[in-house]
């Protein structure tokens, strides 16, 4: 690197650390580099110093905030001296490294989950749940539904042979699959529910699992809030009719009719959007500009963010699984701290998007990292750290309409091109 | 004796003479004093006036001058008079004396004895004297004017009355008749016996004897003495030295008591400025002439004459000229020269654009030229002149901003639609019409594809699509959120539709209320306009009618529909009843085409008929004419939107005007707005955020803040909020439709290329 060429009143004494692990390590010792160095500056200077075959793309931080301007104007925004040598930490940059084959379906992708490892779930408009084991390979079709399936969830997926899948349907009704994981999956197989959730009066919005256990809640347009059993076989014996069906290589399986076990009403409008992160407590987002906090005790709702605008999404995570992140109606991304007193102001705003934003998640495992789909067919990764995004995957060709990540590396993403697209290689320490 | 008394009566005669004579004197010098003071007033107030007139204005000292002349001259009459008074006073008073004098003498001579006697009672008298004196002093002091004379003639010669018998007339007229004659031997006696006689005497001008008083016989005697007439007068007076030389004081004052003469006008003055005003009258003293004040101007003075601009009310500044630099000189420097090129570039540019005067260079003065524009420039200058405005036009200087109405900012009036996330594509002609269903999750619209689609709001996609063989002019939602059916006007055909989106329930309902397999029975003056039939293809009911339907409502219960059919008179409006398969002409005569046609949302039985110019109000259950009229102005109605409150209206017209109504105030729009360029194909209120919106055939939508306040009082507040963009024309037609969403403040707007658009908050 050829540093003594360049103007010496502008240059800073910086040190590399990192905290990766070997082959990502430079040592630490302090260089010399022209201060209008951007991130991608940086970045072909500690590729320089590590010498890897293939150039691999860093992320800065200074002070525990990313590096998004050239080096000078950071240190003139943030007010740190360039006398002393600065301590730049970097690490792996977020962003997919690969992109694998999209996997078609007959019609607009509405539904994506992934928080198992060895499975995705999709739900698609053509009212049949699908799961798939890699990109390109669909094990199960899941079958049932009249109407378009509009939420997907997994539920209780520490079970080792299989597990079960609830999913949404705009046809007013939820159905319980079960899926074999364990079977070879050299065919498609599918699948019919075991069990038939009715009790909204309009097409249901969105399901989501208890975590650690086999309930499921799930919103609708009628306003309402549900919660639901998946036991198979039910104790109180409300199976109200069953049906004989013949699959196409599976022998019949009865289907149980079950009714809601609770209703949490207090939405005004359309709920669009439930999470239920914690054993007992259940965030719902709804059309009406709220975020509402119950709980699946007593039913009350808890707390009651005011968004402003109509919410398409929710999820919580983050620090202490505690931020809640909700897009709606707006290209703003908004994240609450409801454990800050007296306020219901968002504490980050997120605003790159070009339209309505119809999925936000948080990565499993990092406190910083989230990602949100948005009507515009784009995925935005986000760093709480950095106003802008971390990267942009905008492989899909028209609206994308569910979003999530997968295996912690991967993000999933169906839309209204009828894709499922996979983007893996996000390393994401 | 006699002698003497003779000579006493002579003497008496003579003093009575004077006396009488004195009077006349004082009454003769009174009236010329009088005249001559009159005449001087006269004189000094014709002075004054001419002052005036001479000095009007002039200066306001001049006028307290006059004041003050006025006063002296005042003064000075009134001295004239003072100054007669005091002479006569003083004659009457010698005549006084003389009476006395003359009295005491012929005592001292009629009676020696009484002389003694009297000069011995000389001393009581002089006691008495004093107090005689006082009284007299009294008299003199309470009354001056003594009893008049009974006689009123004047002063004539008695002698004229000698052959009268009377000697003159008394006050009232009356003739005072002469008293008889006593015998001069009569008279004699009584003389004689009379001892007070000496002192008698005879007024022959009052016919009457007059009788001296014992003072007034010593006063006369002590003037015929040639003694001071007052008994009390010391003529020997201690000197009294006023100045005080004991003090050896080193001022020369005296302490004397101040003089008369210090309170008196001054005699010498006054005489003067009689002088003055006899010279200013006579014209020896002349003043002179108040200065002219020039009444000439600068015609083309500069603008620092600003009292010109302040007088005339048509001042027009002459135009300022800039003032000569060193290129106007006859040898400029030569930077100021301009090269041949460049003066080559002057003859490329217009005339106007040229430079009006260019550079150049004369060795000396007299080679300057004759200005060769002057003939040019005079003309001009004439024509100016000549075309100049006669009335100069009043510039106001308002600032426009505060003509604005205050308006509350557009940040508190949050939210209203005002960008746009989502588009509806899928129609391949122009949207016609739109439709939202009431809970906001889906919309219908209608297309000139000839198809009817449903879209989910939400993601945009379209969930249905029926085709028909006609353009869809109108697409109608059943308001009823449990009662999805969808109402399709196309031609002449009004198509009921089940959307299918309820629940199982739901749709029983709905599948037996479209299945008319019995037709009903219409009334003949009503099955000539409609016929009711089972669409098979469609799954509906098709109510097929004798005109286009141009127009298509339902009532908030979601029983009742109305459509609007291009004719006039009875049949231009048809009421559809769902339940009882039954429709209905409206029982009275419509004035013109209608429309648009409304159900009043609040109160039953209210019904709102748009036609090309007018919108009236009939009430249903009273088929009568119209309880209301509304006159809008506006030379051709499109469209009209009622507030969910049910009192306000606004309407959309053909010339771009949006009208609002306050339907309790006034039948006249209480604000009319000319927003749009173009046609106002539709007007919409949303159903609970102040929100009310247009939208035109110039693609473009306004949103505007329509807040109707519960206190009757106040007026409506009509904010414009947005314009929103973004369809883009097509055959001359823009947004062809706009529909609030029901629950969010979102607008939906039907393009003429064959979009649909959701502008969100």
């Amino acid at each position: 690197m050829d540093v003594e060429g360049e103007d010496a009143s502008k240059v800073v004494h910086v040190k590399f650390v990192t905290k990766l692990d070997s082959p990502f390590k430079v040592p630490v010792t302090s260089v010399v580099i022209p201060s209008n160095l951007t991130r991608l500056g940086l970045s072909s200077i500690v590729n320089s110093l590590l010498t890897l075959e293939n150039p691999e793309p860093f992320d800065f931080l200074i002070d525990g905030e990313l590096i998004r301007m050239s080096l000078e104007e950071f240190l003139q925004a943030k007010g740190i001296s360039a006398e002393r040598t600065l301590e730049i930490e970097y690490i792996r940059a977020v962003a997919p490294r690969r992109e694998e084959k999209p996997s078609l379906h007959d019609d607009w992708v509405s539904a994506v989950d992934g928080s198992s490892h060895r499975l995705i779930l999709t739900g698609c408009y053509d009212g049949l749940g699908r799961v798939w084991s890699s990109a390109g390979y669909c094990t199960h079709i899941l079958e049932g539904h009249s109407g378009a399936i509009s939420s997907v969830a997994l539920v209780n997926t520490e079970d080792a042979g299989s597990v079960t899948v609830a999913t949404a349907s705009k046809d007013r009704s939820l159905r319980l699959f079960k899926v074999d994981t364990d079977e070879p999956v050299d065919s498609t197989t599918k699948v019919g529910a075991y069990k038939i959730l009715r009790g909204h009066k309009a097409a249901v919005q969105s399901v989501a699992a208890q975590k650690y256990g086999s309930m499921v809640c799930s919103s609708s347009w009628d306003c309402t809030i549900n919660l639901w059993n998946t036991d198979q076989s039910t104790s109180e014996g409300d199976s109200v009719s069953t049906k004989k069906r013949k699959g196409n290589n599976q022998a019949a399986e009865s289907q149980t009719e079950a009714e809601a076990e609770s209703t949490f009403v207090g939405h005004t409008q359309c709920v669009s959007s439930v999470v239920w992160p914690e054993h007992d407590v259940i965030y719902s987002a709804s059309w009406d500009h709220s975020v509402r906090r119950w709980d699946v005790d007593t039913g009350k709702e808890t707390l009651n963010l005011y968004s402003g605008k109509a919410l398409n999404t929710l999820d919580v995570g983050g620090e202490g699984s505690a931020l809640v992140a909700a897009g709606g109606s707006d290209p703003v991304l908004r994240v609450w701290d409801p454990r800050k007193p007296g306020t219901s102001a968002p504490v980050f705003q997120f605003s790159s998007h070009a339209s309505w934003i119809s999925a936000c998640k948080w990565h499993k495992s990092s406190w910083y990292h989230l990602l949100s789909a948005s009507y515009d067919g784009k995925i935005m990764l986000w760093d709480l750290r950095t106003a802008w995004p971390l990267s942009i995957i905008d492989t899909h060709k028209d609206k994308v309409l569910s979003a999530d990540w997968w295996k912690g590396d991967s993000v999933v993403s169906g839309g209204a091109d009828s894709n499922l697209r996979i983007s893996s290689g996000i390393s994401i320490s | 004796m006699t002698a003497k008394k003779s000579e006493a009566a002579a003497e008496e005669d003579k003093i009575i003479d004077t006396k009488r004579k004195s009077g006349s004197v004082k009454s003769q010098k009174q009236k010329p004093a009088a005249k001559e003071a009159k005449s001087v007033e006269k004189e000094v107030k014709s002075l004054k006036e001419e002052d005036l007139l001479l000095e009007s204005g002039t200066d306001s000292e001049y006028d307290g001058d006059g004041d003050s002349l006025s006063l002296n001259s005042d003064d000075f009459d009134s001295d004239f008079y003072d100054s007669e008074d005091d002479g006569s006073q003083r004659e009457t008073e010698n005549g006084d004396e003389v009476h006395g004098h003359d009295g005491s003498d012929g005592n001292v001579d009629d009676d020696d004895e009484s002389e003694q006697v009297d000069s011995e009672n000389g001393e009581e008298d002089g006691s008495e004297e004093g107090f005689e004196q006082d009284e007299a002093v009294e008299e003199s002091d309470s009354s001056e004017d003594e009893v008049a004379p009974r006689n009123t003639i004047g002063d004539v010669p008695i002698k004229w009355y000698d052959d009268e018998k009377h000697i003159g007339y008394d006050i009232t007229g009356k003739k005072i008749t002469k008293k008889e004659k006593q015998d001069k031997l009569d008279s004699f006696l009584a003389t004689m016996d009379d001892s007070k006689n000496w002192r008698k005497i005879y007024d022959d001008y009052n016919d009457e004897e007059v009788e001296l008083t014992k003072e007034e016989s010593k006063l006369i005697r002590r003037m015929l003495k040639g003694e001071a007439p007052h008994a009390d007068f010391d003529p020997y007076a201690p000197y009294v030295d006023w100045f005080d030389w004991k003090k050896e004081s080193i001022h020369p004052l005296s302490g004397a008591p101040e003089p008369k003469r210090r309170f008196i006008p001054s005699k010498w003055e006054a005489k003067k400025v009689v002088k003055y005003v006899r010279a200013i009258r006579n014209g020896t003293i002349k003043f002179d002439k108040p200065e002219e004040e020039p009444n000439y101007y600068l015609l083309w003075g500069d603008d620092s004459a600003s009292d010109l601009r302040g007088k005339n009310l048509n001042f027009v500044p002459p135009p300022k000229v800039k003032l000569p630099g060193h290129e106007e000189s006859y040898n400029p420097s030569p930077e100021f020269i301009p090269t041949a090129e460049e003066k080559a570039a002057y003859e490329l540019m217009y005339e106007e654009d040229r430079p009006k005067f260019i550079p150049k260079m004369y060795t000396s003065l007299r080679s300057i030229p004759a200005y060769e524009n002057a003939l040019k420039e005079s003309f001009e200058r004439c024509l100016d002149l000549y075309l100049c405005p006669r009335v100069r036009k009043k510039r106001i200087n308002i600032d426009p901003e505060s003509l604005k109405p205050k308006l509350p900012s557009r940040k508190d009036l949050r939210p209203y639609p005002n960008s746009c996330y989502l588009e509806y594509r899928g129609h391949t002609g122009p949207v016609t019409s739109l439709s939202t269903e009431r809970s906001g999750q889906w919309i219908a619209s209608g297309s000139m594809d000839k198809s009817v689609r449903i879209w989910e709001v939400e993601t945009g996609r379209c969930l249905k699509v029926w085709e028909f063989d006609e353009v869809v002019t109108c697409v109608a939602w059943n308001p009823l959120s449990d009662f999805s059916i969808l109402a399709v006007a196309m031609g002449r055909d009004l198509v009921l539709l089940n959307t299918e989106l309820g629940t199982d329930e739901e749709q029983k309902k709905i599948e037996d209320l479209l299945n008319v397999k019995d037709l009903p029975e219409l009334v003949p003056s009503v099955a000539k306009i409609v016929t009711w039939r089972q669409d098979e293809k469609h799954g509906g009911v098709k109510i097929t009618h004798f005109k286009t339907i141009t127009y298509i409502d339902w009532h908030s219960k979601g029983d009742y529909l109305s459509t609007v059919m291009a004719s006039g008179e009875t049949r231009g409006v048809v009421v559809h009843q769902l339940t009882k398969r039954d429709t209905q002409k409206l029982p009275l005569k419509i004035r013109g085409l209608p429309v648009r046609t409304l159900f009043h949302p609040t109160q039953r039985g209210i019904f709102l008929i748009a036609t090309k110019k007018n919108i009236r109000v009939y009430d249903l259950r009273k088929r009568e004419g119209p309880i209301k009229k509304l006159e809008t102005g506006l030379r051709e109605i499109s469209s009209m939107a009622i507030h969910p409150g049910g009192d306000n209206l606004i309407v959309g017209s053909k010339e771009g005007k949006m009208c609002w109504f306050d339907l309790d105030l006034s039948s006249r729009p209480y604000k009319t707005l000319k927003n749009h360029p173009k046609d106002i194909t539709n007007v919409a209120f949303h159903r609970s955020y102040p929100l009310f919106a247009s939208c035109s055939e110039d693609s473009t939508a306004y949103v505007f803040h329509g807040k109707v306040f519960n206190d009757m009082n106040e007026n409506p507040l009509i904010v414009p909020l947005e314009i929103l963009r973004g369809h883009s024309s097509s055959k001359g037609q823009g947004v062809l439709d706009c529909k609030f969403h029901p629950r969010q403040p979102w607008l939906f707007t039907a393009g003429a290329d064959s979009i649909i658009k959701l502008y969100c908050h």
